[in-house]
């Protein structure tokens, strides 16, 4: 959820502009209401992906117990309305033969179908119904509370799990990035109390300045517009902004350890507070190629410890996009519990180069390359298209900024790669944290 | 001391190129040209697979695979590969199903050229390192001996079910193989196994995308250098026809309890029946989606977990995919109910609910709105299968693995239209039988789960929140609904042995 695999996606103005290396044309439409919506055609015989994503997540869960509350609210969505109620809307789904689900992340929620073309002015008419009306009972509020448990008990036998709660624990003070996107357990095991609250979620959040919806694949566009017209014109405006609390600037390293139940190789997460998306920030781009550069599968320190030495099982970076200042990290799993400090000095080494000396400039050529590819080999159905622009709107609420993005990208030098380096990766802005398998 | 098997075989290994060989014939080559796609795809079929083990070395299959796609070649070591493929964007890799080996990789056209030595090597020159397997055997030993039995307990039940539905055959064990047996493979042993498998006779390549005529000549000459010959065909025990339940808990500090349940079946894709069956089954259980019965009734209704699915081929990484996978045929398959782990104090109950479901299904049949719904679903739902060139290309290899003229999906929604609700019964009967199924249980106090099993305790339900009179009434049948094992077929077992051999 935190990791953000980065497709380069480019993306047309309104209607159309030329010189991107995005392969659709894209169309936006802004409502009175506040409501955008993105259309792109594209070849894709008889099938249409649709994502409504709404711009809140984790982030926006700031009052006390309400960790997790953006992923339950995900649940309740599909529990219908009056006209549609939870079964109705399953079984008309289900009629269609529609590929229906949602997901929540730190910045964000999407829901997302893929259908037939014939079936698209359906799923509008379900889409903007819940979106605007939906209705369920105390009971099944109460009962959904019970199948998010569910999900997180299936969740936390992964070391990762218990690994990414107590670094966001540790790492921030305030901000509600301290918390995971499925929550404290405590909270969980509090959800079915909370039915009152959850209306209140719904009035404060799911409100159409909020919410952007991305329609791909194979549609008519002028039909489309209409149909977006009219069933969505209905819905009010009301988005109450969440009272995030700022994350004061970090002044010491804050180290941890956490001890998993079951057994695992140790591993090593070294995170740095970096800083919010900005597409015009030259030092935060350099720092999404910096991640690769210096611990991705290409790096020195890869070939060191994974195919030289193999004293790691793997080793990555994450360097995510986000609206606050996430956490830059380098993560590995050691195969003995004797090598993580070395690990850790090795890391530290690594980064004490790149702050020292520019970048090869191919190396950074390979990279620049490697993202136009990517970029290119991604596109090839509605659900990726739309799928793969879901982070940058919610970001932003537009999918504009994409090109803004990677036209800052092409420039970055090796200086700014080692302005980053410099300025994020350092001991002040650090939290370690190692888990360590108990055994049974 | 090496075997003289092993020498012949590495022989032959080094011989590959001073043969020359003859190009491999490029009608049998599984093509699906797509004229548009700016990427071409591969998808290198080798006829074997984990089935092919030989006993005491599970998992040679598999590491054989990753050292051919994730290791050094006798053209550029490992390191340099992964740089040159870096700027790419492309890559490959090898899975290894029970009864298939695939090489694949995907590329944008611009960067063919570079790309395809690359690729090329790794299937024709593999270097076979020591540092290279010493690499790959710990990351599968940390798999088996970790991840699986530690980090995902719904994973490690499916694992159990299946080594226990097939037990004492090929599909046995699961493909990254035992713990034992990972730990006796040597470089020896992949060599072997590498020259009597993968060779011209044994391949079935398939391209996919972009690509243009001289691509096959070219791909077909160079599979034409593999050694020729054809390994001996292992025959698939059939599996050992159980009576009654035949439990196995695995005993671990768990959080919840994991469930998976099933038996072999006898019907493939590609046969009448076996669309009919994948209606009941769609109905029953339907992966990650909520028309489910099974998801209706234990979560929806009841909240007590995150979903409840039933499969009629087999389905690995349940957890991470939401459409089939391609490209794990099996000569025989298998039948699976999968309930997610649900609270500890509710294992029993749930167990109950879910066979309660099945019993009454393979009793009744689906009512005329049942099958109706289901058909109707289906036959758009499928068009989700395979939305890239390289799904489609993976079915088109499962077509030719079954045999089936044209294609599955296609066939799929033909059928649809086709099937009557008497044929989808009637395969019900035939193929489903109640009373007679291997379940796998991963749960904390395993032996108190085996008690009540053994005694047949009732499992009553409590919920902290109202729930609907329908719900109550159904949960009182559930609660002491029979579920009969006998002392002898039902173990308890540590997780620290699961997958051990």
């Amino acid at each position: 959820m935190r990791r953000w695999l980065l497709c380069a996606l480019l993306i047309a103005g309104t209607p159309a502009m030329s010189k991107s290396i995005f392969p659709y044309t894209s169309y936006k439409e802004v409502l009175p209401n506040g409501l955008t919506v993105y259309l792109i055609p594209m070849e894709s015989p008889g099938l249409v992906a649709y994502y409504s994503i709404v711009r809140t997540g984790s982030r926006d869960e700031y009052e006390p117990g309400k960790s997790g509350f953006a992923h339950f609210f995900e649940h309740m969505m599909f529990r219908g309305t009056r006209r549609h109620p939870g079964p109705v809307y399953d079984s008309l789904i289900t009629g269609i033969g529609a590929e229906a689900n949602a997901y929540t992340t730190d910045d964000y929620t999407a829901y997302h179908l893929k259908f037939a073309t014939e079936d698209l002015e359906t799923v509008m008419d379900l889409e903007s119904d819940r979106f605007q009306n939906l209705s369920y009972e105390e009971r099944e509020f109460q009962t959904e509370a019970g199948a998010v448990y569910g999900e997180y008990r299936k969740s936390i036998t992964s070391p990762f799990a218990l690994l990414n709660e107590k670094l966001q624990d540790v790492a921030y003070d305030v901000h509600t990035y301290k918390h995971t996107t499925i929550g404290f357990e405590a909270d969980i095991k509090a959800m079915p109390g909370a039915y009152a609250y959850s209306k209140s979620f719904y009035e404060r959040y799911y409100r159409p300045e909020n919410v952007v919806i991305i329609i791909a694949g194979d549609f008519h566009m002028q039909g489309t517009l209409t149909l977006v017209r009219t069933y969505y014109s209905g819905w009010s405006k009301g988005y109450v902004p969440p009272r995030i609390p700022r994350e004061p600037p970090q002044k010491n390293e804050r180290t941890a350890s956490v001890t998993y139940a079951g057994r695992t190789l140790p591993i090593l997460d070294i995170a740095y507070k970096g800083e919010a998306f900005d597409p015009a920030n030259r030092t935060y781009v350099a720092a999404i190629l910096l991640g690769d550069l210096a611990f991705g599968e290409t790096s020195e320190l890869y070939k060191k410890l994974y195919i030289r030495e193999q004293k790691v099982e793997f080793i990555q970076p994450s360097i995510p996009m986000n609206r606050d200042m996430p956490l830059f990290e380098i993560i590995a799993m050691v195969k003995r519990e004797e090598d993580v400090p070395g690990i850790r000095e090795e890391v530290y080494k690594a980064i004490a180069t790149f702050q020292k000396n520019p970048i090869d400039a191919q190396k950074l050529a390979d990279m620049k390359r490697r993202r136009k590819y990517e970029f290119l080999m991604h596109l090839d159905t509605p659900d990726k298209v739309a799928g793969g622009l879901a982070r940058f709107v919610a970001l932003t609420g537009g999918i504009d900024v994409v090109d803004r993005f990677y036209t800052t990208l092409a420039r970055i030098t090796p200086d700014d790669i080692q302005k980053a380096a410099r300025q994020y990766f350092t001991p002040n802005r650090r939290t370690v944290v190692v888990l360590k398998g108990g055994g049974q | 001391m090496r075997s003289a098997a092993g020498v012949v075989a590495l022989l032959l290994l080094f011989s590959v190129f001073q043969a020359g060989g003859q190009p491999v014939d490029p009608s049998t080559f599984v093509l699906l040209p797509v004229k548009n796609d700016p990427t071409i795809s591969f998808r290198i079929w080798f006829k074997t697979g984990s089935h092919n083990d030989p006993a005491g070395k599970e998992g040679l299959a598999y590491i054989t695979g990753q050292m051919l796609a994730d290791a050094s070649t006798r053209t550029h070591p490992y390191a340099q590969i992964i740089d040159k493929l870096y700027p790419l964007a492309a890559g490959y890799s090898a899975s290894v199903s029970a009864e298939m080996t695939i090489l694949s990789g995907r590329v944008h056209k611009d960067n063919l050229e570079a790309f395809y030595p690359l690729f090329r090597d790794a299937i024709l020159l593999p270097a076979f390192t020591q540092e290279d397997l010493d690499r790959i055997k710990s990351q599968t030993l940390n798999y088996l001996e970790n991840i699986l039995r530690y980090s995902s307990d719904e994973e490690l039940g499916k694992a159990v079910l299946y080594n226990d539905v097939f037990a004492g055959s090929g599909y046995g064990h699961v493909e990254a193989g035992t713990v034992a047996g990972v730990r006796s493979i040597t470089l020896h042993d992949v060599r072997a196994f590498y020259v009597t498998h993968f060779t011209r006779d044994n391949v079935v390549p398939g391209i996919g995308g972009g690509y243009d005529e001289q691509l096959v000549t070219r791909l077909a000459a160079d599979l034409g250098k593999l050694p020729s010959g054809l390994p001996i065909k292992v025959p698939l025990s059939v599996p050992v026809r159980i009576n009654g339940f035949c439990v196995t808990i695995v005993d671990k500090d768990a959080p919840a309890t994991a469930i998976s349940m099933g038996f072999p079946i006898r019907v493939l894709r590609g046969e009448r029946q076996w669309y009919a069956l994948a209606i009941a089954n769609s109905w029953l259980g339907e992966h990650r989606n909520s028309s489910s019965h099974l998801y209706q009734v234990i979560r929806e209704a009841r909240g007590l977990n995150y979903g409840d699915y039933s499969y009629i081929e087999h389905f690995p990484g349940g957890g991470m995919r939401n459409m089939p996978p391609q490209n794990v045929p099996r000569r025989v398959q298998l039948f699976e109910i999968w309930i997610r782990p649900v609270p500890l104090e509710n294992g029993f109950f749930a167990l109950r609910a879910a066979l309660r479901e099945f019993k009454m299904l393979v009793d009744q049949g689906l009512t005329e709105e049942q099958f109706q719904q289901t058909q109707t679903f289906l036959k758009k739902y499928v068009l989700h299968y395979a939305p890239t060139t390289m799904d489609r290309l993976g079915y088109a290899l499962d077509d030719r693995f079954y045999g089936i003229e044209g294609s599955h999906l296609e066939r799929f929604r033909k059928m649809m239209d086709e099937i009557s609700r008497d044929e989808v019964n009637a395969a019900i009967k035939e193929h489903w039988h109640y009373g007679s199924m291997r379940i796998a249980i991963v749960t904390k106090n395993g032996a108190a789960f085996r008690d009540a099993l053994l005694a047949g305790t009732p499992s009553p339900i409590s919920y902290a929140t109202p729930k609907p009179q329908s719900v109550l009434d159904a949960d009182k049948e559930i609660a002491v609904f029979p579920v009969r094992v006998k002392e002898e077929n039902i173990r308890v077992i540590p997780v620290t042995s699961v997958l051990e051999r």
